[in-house]
């Protein structure tokens, strides 16, 4: 200022009313920037117009603007870049003044042109929204959101584009989907960690439950591993062994077992752990006293929903009285069956040495028989020799007679032995009893007998004729034979049916028997009454072929009254089919 | 009918073969009555004079069964090996008293035995043997 000329009074107002007009423009300039008018000032430079934004009312959405991390932007109507924020800078990988101001096209890609520019007119229009690839600093094409808005700005109409970068969208989109991913992962391996707690709470469950019925049963329990290791023993096992209760496991159950049980039981146990079959068997367990008792092991594998085996739960329980109670019926048994061989080893014997004795003693009877007849012969029959000589030489024929009636009873009783099959037809009781009438009519007549036959109502026997007979033969015989001397022999013969079997009933008013006298009766060659005819082999014999056929013979007997004989047939016919 | 040549009685018991001698010369049907004590006595006279038209060679044999040493149905096996021309030549008839089921089977699957006859021998016995058989 010291060098410049000093002005006129004309200059002066000149210069003073030039100032003025400026300051009342500043003054408008400022008023509307304070009423929010304008935000922005453009200012022509030499390089170009410049705008210079300005605080005021819409201070927050600049700030919010400019620190989004989206890219915006304001488009003049030539597309010319008015304003950007420093994100769309970085998206585009240039400083925000080389963007300022050129046009925007110069960032469309040759290619894109076209819907740029459709873009462009629709955004115009009012609003519109794209995909596209933009250039960025290095000259790589990069895909970005594009949202144009127009508008208005002091009346002037502008375009505002929002620029969002796809990539790193999709980057995120890709992490997210790895997120999910891996969300879905955890969430599995959450689901899967959940049904493993589960099904450990189950099996936990199912053991807890499983021992508390063991618990309650009256047998000594257990429960093992698929390996076969004992995993617990209920308070029967601790009671029973005396063992100090240990709820640790192992419990060693092989030290209680007999010695010579051990290698049996384990060679067992083990092929059922590998067969996975159920286990039964016996063995000796030592009790608290030391005693071996015999008990029943069983063991059953416990599978689980997929059929594999989880464990094995077992019981033993007591048998020892039931065992030492089998073992001597066992020995009872044999020794029954060592005494039935000896038996029938002597009956063998009895048998053959009847057999030997009759026939061994038929022959030299019968050269006695022989000698004598020549000895009489030879001998005088007259004279004093022959007087003296004849009553020995009788007498001796008549013992041989004798002897050789016994041979042939007892060859009549081994016959039977023998024959101790006689073949079973229906027998008729009336025909029988007929016949052997009419065989005895001479006794019956010797003896005025009265004999009543009652058995028409009896149905038909099985048993073999021939014995039949001889039952009845014998039987008739026998109450003709021992009747009563003072008074008519009646001899009673009916049958009726009891129980299964066919009973005919020979009932007698002859001598009787004493109870001492009945109870020899049905021996061999056994003979109560002196002076009549008898080879004391007929009741044995009817005996044998009655209890043979399946039935039994009784007697009820009064000395001095009389005897009732009751013959017990088998009648099967009887019988349920 | 003619006497025959010779008569074989076989049987351990003397007694029996003397009885049986007797009443053989009773009746008078034999030329000579030989006599053995068991199986293999009959056996040697049987090989030894060697020629079945020999005055003493048995046309007729009684044989007991049950003897000590070879008894009668060894006896029999024995003959059976003979050359067939002798054993055509005679009859054999066993004396029994009685005989046991598992003998009697034993004997018939030989088929040389000409007929069984139940002891004691008797005169109406010994009649029937000859009739029947010569």
């Amino acid at each position: 200022m010291a060098d410049r000329l000093p002005l006129t009074t004309t200059e002066l107002a000149q210069e003073n009313e030039l100032l003025r007009q400026q300051l009342q423009e500043a003054e408008e300039l400022i008023t509307a920037i304070r009423t929010g008018t304008i935000d922005a000032l453009a200012v022509q430079a030499a390089e170009g117009p410049r705008i210079f934004t300005l605080e005021g009312a819409d201070q927050s959405y600049r700030t919010l603007i400019e620190q989004m991390n989206e890219g915006a932007l304001l488009l003049s109507q030539d597309a010319t870049v008015l304003y950007c924020n420093a994100c769309l800078a970085g998206l585009l990988g240039q400083r925000m003044e080389a963007i300022m101001g050129t046009s925007f096209r110069s960032f469309v890609p040759a290619e894109q042109q076209v819907y740029w520019e459709l873009l462009l007119a629709a955004g115009w229009a009012g609003r519109s929204k794209g995909e596209m690839s933009l250039a960025t600093a290095n000259g790589l094409l990069q895909p970005f959101a594009l949202g144009l808005n127009v508008l208005s700005f002091n009346n002037t109409p502008m375009l505002a584009v929002i620029v969002t970068d796809l990539s790193d969208k999709r980057e995120i989109s890709a992490i997210r989907a790895r997120v999910v991913e891996q969300n879905d992962l955890l969430a599995r391996t959450n689901e899967e960690l959940k049904a493993q707690a589960q099904a450990r709470q189950a099996v936990e469950q199912a053991a807890a439950e499983t021992s508390r019925i063991l618990e309650g049963i009256p047998h000594i329990a257990w429960t093992a591993d698929p390996s076969g290791h004992n995993t617990y023993l209920n308070q029967r096992w601790f009671d029973y062994t005396g063992q100090p209760l240990r709820r640790s496991i192992p419990h060693d159950i092989r030290a209680q077992l007999h010695p010579s049980d051990l290698p049996v039981v384990m060679e067992y146990w083990q092929q059922c752990l590998r067969t996975s079959q159920a286990l039964e068997m016996e063995c000796r367990i030592r009790s608290a006293d030391g005693e071996y008792r015999w008990m029943l092991a069983r063991a059953l594998p416990s599978r689980n929903e997929q059929g594999q085996v989880i464990q094995w739960i077992g019981t033993y329980t007591d048998i020892h009285e039931h065992k030492l109670g089998q073992q001597r019926e066992a020995e009872a048994q044999q020794q029954l069956r060592t005494n039935n061989e000896q038996l029938i080893r002597v009956n063998v014997d009895l048998d053959n040495f009847i057999y030997t004795a009759s026939h061994d003693l038929k022959a030299p009877i019968t050269n006695i028989e022989g000698l004598v007849y020549e000895l009489q012969e030879q001998l005088p029959t007259d004279g004093e020799l022959g007087e003296a000589v004849t009553p020995l030489l009788s007498m001796m024929q008549e013992a041989v007679a004798r002897f050789q009636r016994t041979l042939s009873h007892l060859s009549d009783v081994i016959k039977l032995q023998k024959e101790h099959h006689q073949p079973v037809t229906q027998v008729d009781l009336a025909t029988i009893i007929q016949d052997v009438q009419l065989d005895l009519q001479p006794l019956i007549k010797q003896a005025n007998a009265h004999v009543e036959v009652n058995v028409v109502a009896c149905p038909a026997v099985s048993f073999s004729s021939k014995n039949m007979r001889s039952v009845v033969y014998n039987l008739l015989s026998n109450a003709l034979k021992y009747r009563h001397p003072q008074r008519t022999a009646r001899v009673q013969l009916h049958c009726q049916q009891k129980e299964g079997y066919i009973v005919l009933e020979v009932h007698d008013n002859g001598l009787g028997l004493n109870q001492d006298q009945q109870a020899e009766l049905f021996q061999m060659f056994r003979r109560f009454h002196v002076g009549i005819e008898g080879s004391g082999v007929g009741l044995y014999m009817v005996k044998r072929m009655v209890e043979n056929g399946g039935g039994k013979l009784t007697v009820r007997s009064e000395a001095g009254i009389g005897s009732t004989f009751s013959v017990y047939f088998r009648h099967d016919a009887q019988l349920p089919a | 009918m003619s006497k025959l040549s010779c008569i074989l009685l076989v049987d351990d018991d003397q007694t029996t073969n003397f009885l049986n001698q007797l009443l053989l010369k009773k009746l008078g049907i034999a030329e000579q009555i030989l006599v053995a004590q068991d199986g293999q006595e009959a056996l040697n006279m049987l090989t030894q004079p060697a020629e079945p038209q020999a005055p003493t060679y048995p046309a007729l044999i009684l044989l007991d069964v049950n003897m000590p040493g070879m008894n009668g149905i060894q006896f029999l096996e024995a003959y059976q090996q003979m050359p067939l021309s002798q054993q055509q030549a005679i009859v054999i008839i066993m004396l029994t008293t009685s005989l046991h089921p598992r003998d009697v089977e034993r004997v018939q699957r030989l088929s040389i035995v000409t007929d069984f006859v139940s002891k004691p021998l008797t005169a109406e016995k010994m009649q029937a043997i000859l009739q029947n058989h010569f």
